[in-house]
């Protein structure tokens, strides 16, 4: 028997030492000087690849963006440091005259490269340079569309002049999720090919220097630069975390366990389950509300987007039908579990869009009336957000938010109230008909509904997808839900589908002009069917009107007041038109951990940037976090 | 004229080349017939969160099907993909561009094949030797406890092992780490410590496979030595008093382990398509996860390599198992 108790007490050593050893899982770094953060890219096929300006060849949100890249302008997906919009290596606004066709930039001096070489109109000069002769990188296209010409009167000043009038040319240099960064132009210019350069280790303009990386993409670790405060971000103060992990922690249950270990400071993403596990079990981790439904909205909008370009849904008449027939709190629960900010118009409610569009357009949403042709019916309920806030108290109590302002900001305001009989006359007027149970096109067809949805790949917007196809199963429409999986990028792009849960509007977020995706809605960037369609028009919807707004918008300025009264036009006009069913943002359940690390951003009380750390522009967050140890 | 052995090695050869060419063609015709276009992936990924305006989508476009080499027609991308795989070059990734997939499998395949090998022998041996003696010693109750345990395991899906151990190791009793190859911003010194890492990170993926593996192993051997042991050989060598252990070894398992050589080099041999699944569950780097990617994203490239490498893999093995099976087993060579 001795022999067994040996073996005992070995195995019960060795797992005493694998404890502790579980419980670090980075060799020499202080764990209290050190953020982990997930890199929802995952593993990196090409780790030593930090050619930020080669399309694809790399990763990009491995700390690369976030902590070594910086261009002109960043703009807050929410309130910001010290407002949306932020000068970073521009010293002031972008400088536009009179007609759009020339843009001046100001440089902020001191600024410098992590190698101690200062940064300077060259640089900026250079990578313009290199982009307009060089086919293939990913900025080339957009800079040889626009530019022209390039100079730099002095080592601070840079002039762009271009191929014909642009009032939102800043917007190439402009952070919102990434932007055109500038290239360090005395390594470049010794690289030779730069598609053909793998920048490892690369020289950053960020606060931040690559410490090491795993060849196999798992991790990279970025280290806190001696000379910080030569760097943009010195502005608003230290960077708390000397260093910065981003890792790949593997599928979401992975990070839920990774998070209670302490070993994941920050979750990108993660199931609505996982978050309400780690709200329930896990005394550190909040999101970005403090209670339900805790994710950022994302200033994103998820809609039911109908192919215009299909016979079947050019009348107005069947796409308002289609939207009355969706009941939103079923959806919010399949999709979300009710975790989910509601949008009824065209523009995520996020950042700055509930004061500016939400909100003074509700009066107007109350009133606007649908002719059916039989009656006319007000499709608004006001009251949607606060009956799902309503329908959840009972199960989570005070994490439901009571007063009207934080349920709108938090579960959104109203939303088409289901109304069938309304569909039908819709639908009857356009022609449709009723045979039996079953509901029949103009030409005698079934009317049925391929739902393209992505699968595993998005949960959420899959089940949201599966409930709007139940719920116009139940009215008669032969409606069904299509995997495309893998190959819902090419089918999207191509026109390969007859409805999808997907966006075609994205935003700002803080700024409220939404140029950003509402002039790729020009009619003249339609491609005809099975051509492909550049973003973010997947619907292929042209409307005469919209082009006239778009065009007042391209020749008024980026902050002028008249560009809100025209985006509340296009607002309008989408909600009489429908072109696509707006459902809700994008809710991204960002999770953070407080046992190491204290001042995350959050909705209450410190809504200075968003928290999903992909973006680019968390680089703000790394000045205000604090070690809490 | 040729006979005996040496004509059978030439038509093992024939067999081998036939089955390696078709099987790539079969890969080549596949992975150019998914909808998945790797230039609108790459357009997607670049556009689909910063500004990029609709006029400058079709210059891109056209930019990258001219970097990628995608404007030829199939003939001719089928021609120059045999001229490169002559030479052992399955040109640059597509979705790791201007990386070539051969540098990219590479770094991916010495994880993989180190996890495989290990769990996979050790799965097979453990398996085999378990199922032999159960065969065997019929009554021996431990052995029948082992049976009823292997047996258990065998039919619970993988990734509810996997998730199993993860949990019970990496959460309830964390003792072990639940993911990498080795702990983050270690030196890949071959150091103690490095090593000490990578067999521990290695513990949870390994035993998965083996406890999922193991049945399989056990209940084909332990049918096999229950059908050898009633063979008149056995009987009579047990009547003639031979120590039950070298009747065991020499008369039986001996025999019964040809067919499970067979299995073991098929094993080994799709060793190269990787584990995909652990290697997603335990975050652990490999072709699998390689493989994952490449297929989201349209990377016929990198799909081509990772196939063509296991199909020669695979094929390489089963030659060399029908090479040496004249030397194991004389009925072959009698035919």
């Amino acid at each position: 028997m001795r022999i067994w108790r040996y073996i005992a007490m070995f195995l019960f050593v060795g797992c005493l030492a694998g404890e502790a050893s579980a419980q670090n899982t980075i060799s020499n770094l202080p764990r209290k000087e050190t953020l982990i953060v997930e890199n929802p890219e995952g593993t990196i096929k090409n780790a030593g690849w930090f050619n930020i300006w080669a399309i694809n060849a790399g990763g990009q949100s491995t700390g690369l963006h976030q902590l070594g890249m910086d261009t002109f302008w960043y703009i807050d997906p929410q309130k910001g440091v010290d407002g949306v919009w932020d000068n970073s290596l521009a010293a002031d606004k972008p400088i536009y005259n009179a007609d759009f066709t020339e843009m001046t930039v100001k440089l902020r001096k001191g600024i410098f490269w992590s190698d101690g070489v200062e940064f300077s109109a060259a640089d900026v000069l250079y990578t313009i340079q290199t982009h307009m002769k060089t086919n293939g990188l990913r900025w080339s296209a957009p800079v040889q569309v626009n530019v022209a010409e390039v100079s730099a009167p002095d080592d601070s000043t840079v002039v762009f002049k271009l191929k014909k009038p642009n009032s939102r040319f800043h917007a190439l240099f402009t952070v919102r999720w990434n932007a055109m960064w500038m290239m360090p132009k005395h390594v470049f210019e010794k690289a030779g090919d730069p598609l053909k350069f793998a920048n490892d280790p690369p020289v950053t303009l960020g606060a931040y220097t690559l410490n090491s990386y795993d060849p196999n993409g798992k991790w990279f670790i970025w280290q806190k630069r001696p000379d910080w405060q030569r760097t943009t971000v010195a502005r608003f103060g230290e960077p708390g975390p000397k260093y910065v992990a981003y890792v790949d922690p593997g599928p979401p249950d992975k990070r839920v366990i990774a998070q209670m270990n302490h070993e994941l400071d920050i979750i990108h993403d993660v199931s609505p389950e996982g978050m309400f596990t780690l709200a329930k079990q896990s005394k550190t981790s909040h999101g970005w509300f403090k209670g339900f439904p805790y994710a950022h909205p994302d200033p994103t909008l998820p809609a039911v987007v109908l192919n215009a370009q299909n016979e079947m849904f050019k009348s107005r008449d069947v796409r308002w039908a289609l939207a009355l027939l969706i009941d939103i709190k079923a959806v919010s629960m399949a999709s979300y579990r009710g975790a989910a900010t509601i949008s009824a118009i065209g523009v995520p409610p996020t950042g700055s869009a509930p004061d500016v569009y939400h909100a003074p357009l509700e009066a107007w949403l109350k009133d606007f009336e649908i002719d059916t042709g039989k009656r006319k019916v007000k499709p608004y309920d006001p009251t949607i957000g606060k009956q799902i806030a309503d329908s959840l108290r009972p199960s989570l109590g005070e994490q439901i938010p009571s007063s009207a302002d934080e349920i709108a900001k938090s579960f959104g305001r109203g939303w088409w109230k289901p109304n069938p009989q309304a569909a039908q006359e819709l639908l009857e007027r356009a022609g449709y008909s009723k045979k039996g149970d079953k509901w029949f096109m103009p030409d005698g067809k079934p009317f049925s509904i391929k739902l393209m949805v992505e699968g595993e790949g998005r949960p959420v917007m899959t089940r949201a997808g599966s409930m709007i196809t139940q719920q116009w199963r139940q009215f008669g429409i032969d409606a069904s839900t299509v995997v495309a999986q893998g190959s819902m990028v090419d089918r999207r792009a191509a026109g390969d589908f007859e409805a999808m849960i997907t966006w075609s509007v994205e935003t700002w977020g803080g700024h409220p002009d939404l140029s950003f995706f509402l002039d790729s809605w020009h009619s003249q960037f339609v491609a005809q069917p099975g051509k492909p369609q550049p973003p973010r028009n997947w619907q292929r919807w042209t409307n005469p009107e919209l082009d006239k707004i778009i065009e007042q918008v391209r020749q008024t300025g980026f902050d002028d007041p008249k560009g809100l009264e025209l985006g509340r036009d296009y607002v309008k006009l989408v909600v009489r038109e429908m072109p696509t069913i707006p459902l809700m943002s994008y809710n991204v359940f960002t999770v953070m951990d407080d046992t190491y690390w204290t001042g995350y951003p959050n909705a209450a009380t410190a809504p200075y940037t968003d928290p999903v750390p992909n973006w680019a522009n968390t680089k703000y967050m790394m000045v205000k976090l604090k070690p809490k140890q | 004229m040729i006979s005996g052995y040496p004509l059978y090695l030439l038509g093992r050869l024939g067999q081998f080349a036939l089955v390696v060419f078709i099987g790539i063609n079969i890969a080549f015709i596949v992975t150019h017939a998914t909808p998945i276009d790797p230039v609108e992936q790459s357009i997607a990924a670049a556009t689909q969160f910063g500004s990029t305006s609709p006029e400058a989508i079709a210059l891109m476009r056209q930019s990258l099907k001219e970097l990628y080499g995608l404007e030829g027609g199939l003939a001719e991308q089928y021609a120059s993909f045999w001229r490169r795989v002559a030479v052992g070059d399955f040109g640059p990734s597509l979705s790791a561009f201007p990386t070539p997939v051969s540098v990219l499998i590479g770094r991916a395949l010495p994880w993989t094949v180190s996890l495989l090998v290990v769990s996979t022998l050790l799965t097979w041996a453990l398996g085999n030797l378990l199922g032999g003696l159960a065969g065997y010693y019929a009554k021996n109750r431990t052995l029948r406890l082992a049976g009823l345990l292997a047996m258990a395991f065998h039919p619970i899906p993988y990734y509810i092992v996997a998730f199993l151990l993860l949990i019970v190791f990496g959460y309830l009793w964390p003792v072990l780490p639940i993911s990498g190859g080795y702990k983050m911003n270690m030196a890949r010194d071959w150091s103690w410590e490095f090593i000490g890492s990578l067999l521990i990170h290695g513990i949870l993926p390994v035993c998965s496979l083996a406890l999922v593996g193991l049945g399989g192993w056990f209940m084909g051997m332990r049918s096999l030595v229950s059908n050898i042991v009633t063979e008149d050989y056995v009987t009579y060598a047990e009547l003639g008093g031979v120590k039950r252990g070298r009747i065991l070894g020499s008369y039986v398992m001996r025999n019964a382990l040809v067919p499970q050589i067979t299995g073991l080099a098929m094993s080994l041999g799709a060793i190269f398509n990787g584990a995909i699944i652990t290697e997603q569950v335990f975050g652990y780097p490999g072709v699998g996860t390689l493989l994952v990617s490449a297929v989201h994203v349209g990377d016929y490239s990198l799909v081509l390599g990772i196939t063509t490498v296991s199909i020669v893999a695979v094929s390489l093995a089963v030659l060399l198992i029908d090479l040496l099976y004249p030397l194991l087993d004389p009925r072959v060579k009698a035919r």
